[in-house]
């Protein structure tokens, strides 16, 4: 209900015009004026990831946010890069802030979603986003599955002789892509601007053995966890849960693709001011620490460091001794077009 | 009483409308302002034209991608019909009491939220489940995969909604009087031929009510079809929120959806033709 009574305060000048026509509309959203003020400085609407990352961001975010400034802080499911750009289109806001990853948010930047930000710690804006964490795609493995060897690389990933089995990775080109190419033996620092057609031709080959093209993080969790795949490109804090539910899984951090989360605020928004302001205290050193150490993320704003503990460590993609077999994403140098490449995919995929 | 004769009729013309009125008005605000919408982002976005029509109607993945949906809608509906229409017939020959249990027996999946039951097939059809170790004692050792297959997705699908097809079917068989077939039956029609030629007719309007609301329903299947189906056999659903919610392209997503309205719009005009809308629910 209070998420309704917002969209009618959170109306936009145009779009307020057009419904006036509307006598009943028009009706509620005078109802809801009064409302305008107290929503802006009071209460803030978030997107969340549901799952660990919820209960990370609660306790290490949203909580001591509120407790510093009395910002109220809701949250909305599911994450929805469309709702970003709908909520702009419309100028009905149902978040004021999400997290984007590398690739969704040079599109979204692109398309003019995102509200310019300024620079809260060195080297910590990218494409309007504030850096927050890394986190990874690996690879994982069933234990129970009587291999002889154990996987090392995206090359064994593909070689279904060695090690027979259903695969499942992400059904998003823009991560799944350089997999491919790390397979077919591109080394990591030669990997951008990405092959397309030798990306897709080594794709053509597992094809037939990926079962599950993933679209959900919690989905992942669970074809791994019960088996449903015996071999699986996962979000590094998506396998851990599978791990701490007691499955014969195993993982392992070479080439594993890094991605970073940024903070973006709505382009917009009429929380305008209380959104930056929770983007600058998400991403300080001391609650962005206890974030990351909560949900096994690598913090981006260096400052972070010291207060991480070093038992949070070894589950930390960024950690030493993980970051070094890692590869990072570089969006800015894709290669092609994203967006004709994930056409591109969904074409192959239903081919 | 001092009510003139003319003012009762006119009053009687206008009580309807007035009844119909919060629910026209609701449906002309929330349904037909929105889908106006989605028809002019369909010819806006990105840019004004019909490109994105042409590329719906004209390229390989979205034929491909209508085919299937029709083809998946078309096969549902026929395992509907022929689970349905046995049940519906056990149905309307038991008692009243024993019909009213098996009601409750297949109405009592309504009440289970539709995530719910979609998981639901995943533990039963998954490599732990029971199927799988039933398939194991009886020998075979290494079972077929089940899940992520059109197997998996269409048992999902028919299952959820063959209430639809039961509950019309029954309706239908409910209402035949029995006096028809011991009439045929003392022509001479038996087994086969009165079946064929008195309760198959008899029972025809409640096979294509539930035919088209199965059918029709089903065109539209998203969450089914995306957790439990195989990734090459896509439907109309998942593809548009695909395109929306990766490429936010909204006007090619909402081309497909226009294009899915019309398809779905012309079933039901040449139903409408066949049989009369107006019996779907009656």
């Amino acid at each position: 209900m209070t998420i309704k009574k917002t969209h009618n305060a959170l109306i936009r000048p145009n779009r307020r015009l057009f419904l006036q026509g509307t006598a009943a509309l028009a009706g509620a959203s005078a109802l809801a004026a009064p409302s305008i003020g107290r929503a802006q400085s009071k209460e803030l609407y978030i997107n969340s990831w549901g799952g660990p990352w919820l209960e990370a961001a609660t306790e290490n975010l949203f909580d001591p946010f509120t407790e510093a400034t009395g910002i109220k802080v809701n949250t909305v499911s599911p994450v929805s890069f469309a709702k970003l750009a709908a909520q702009v289109r419309s100028g009905v806001y149902e978040f004021d802030v999400t997290t984007l990853g590398g690739g969704d948010i040079v599109a979204a930047n692109n398309a003019g979603l995102l509200e310019p930000l300024e620079e809260p710690y060195p080297g910590g804006l990218f494409q309007n986003g504030v850096g927050s964490h890394a986190f990874a795609t690996m690879m994982a493995w069933r234990t129970d599955k009587g291999w002889e060897e154990t996987p090392q690389s995206w090359a064994d990933f593909w070689d279904v002789e060695r090690f027979p089995g259903g695969r499942s990775l992400q059904r998003y080109p823009a991560r799944v892509l350089p997999l491919a190419l790390l397979a077919d033996g591109v080394a990591p620092e030669d990997l951008y601007p990405l092959d397309i057609d030798r990306a897709f031709a080594k794709l053509d080959e597992i094809k037939e053995h990926v079962r599950v093209w993933w679209t959900g993080g919690a989905q992942s969790t669970q074809i791994l966890r019960d088996g449903e795949v015996d071999m699986i490109g996962i979000w590094h804090g998506r396998y851990f849960e599978a791990e701490d539910a007691g499955a014969p899984v195993a993982f392992t951090w070479n080439q594993a693709e890094l991605d970073s989360a940024y903070w973006v605020v709505a382009k917009e928004t009429p929380n305008m001011e209380a959104a930056k302001m929770f983007v600058d205290f998400a991403t300080s050193a001391e609650p962005l620490a206890g974030f990351v150490a909560q949900a096994n993320y690598g913090a981006m704003n260096p400052a972070a460091d010291e207060f991480i503990p070093d038992s949070a460590k070894p589950r930390m993609p960024t950690a030493p001794g993980n970051v070094e077999m890692t590869f990072e994403q570089d969006m800015l140098n894709f290669g092609a077009d994203p967006q004709e490449v994930a056409m591109r995919f969904d074409e192959w995929l239903a081919s | 009483m001092g009510l003139s004769l003319s003012a009762l009729a006119e009053r009687k013309t206008l009580w309807p409308w007035l009844l119909l009125a919060p629910l026209t008005i609701y449906l002309a605000l929330f349904f037909l302002v929105p889908l106006v919408e989605v028809v002019i982002m369909s010819v806006t976005e990105p840019r004004p034209g019909l490109a994105n029509y042409e590329k719906v109607l004209t390229g390989s993945l979205y034929r491909k991608v209508f085919l299937n949906t029709f083809g998946t809608a078309l096969l549902v509906t026929l395992c509907c019909l022929l689970v349905g229409y046995p049940l519906a017939y056990l149905m309307s020959t038991v008692s009243k009491r024993a019909a009213m249990g098996i009601l409750l027996l297949i109405t009592m999946s309504f009440w289970t939220s539709f995530l719910v039951r979609t998981y639901a097939w995943m533990v039963l059809l998954g490599n732990n489940g029971p199927v799988v170790w039933l398939m194991q004692t009886l020998g075979i050792a290494e079972p077929p995969p089940l899940l992520f297959t059109r197997l998996s997705s269409t048992l999902a699908m028919v299952h959820i909604l063959a209430p639809y097809m039961i509950m019309n079917i029954y309706t239908v068989m409910q209402k035949i009087d029995p006096s028809l077939i011991r009439s045929a039956e003392s022509m001479g029609a038996y087994g086969k031929s009165l079946f064929r030629h008195v309760y198959l007719p008899l029972t025809a309007p409640g096979i294509a009510n539930g035919s088209v609301l199965v059918f029709v329903i089903c065109l539209g299947f998203y969450v089914t079809p995306v957790l439990l189906g195989s990734p090459r056999e896509q439907m109309a659903a998942g593809l548009i929120g695909n395109q929306i919610e990766q490429f936010l392209a909204f006007g090619l997503g909402s081309a497909m959806s226009i294009v899915l309205l019309v398809v779905t719009l012309v079933i039901l005009g040449i139903y409408h033709r066949r049989f009369g809308l107006d019996k779907l629910y009656g």
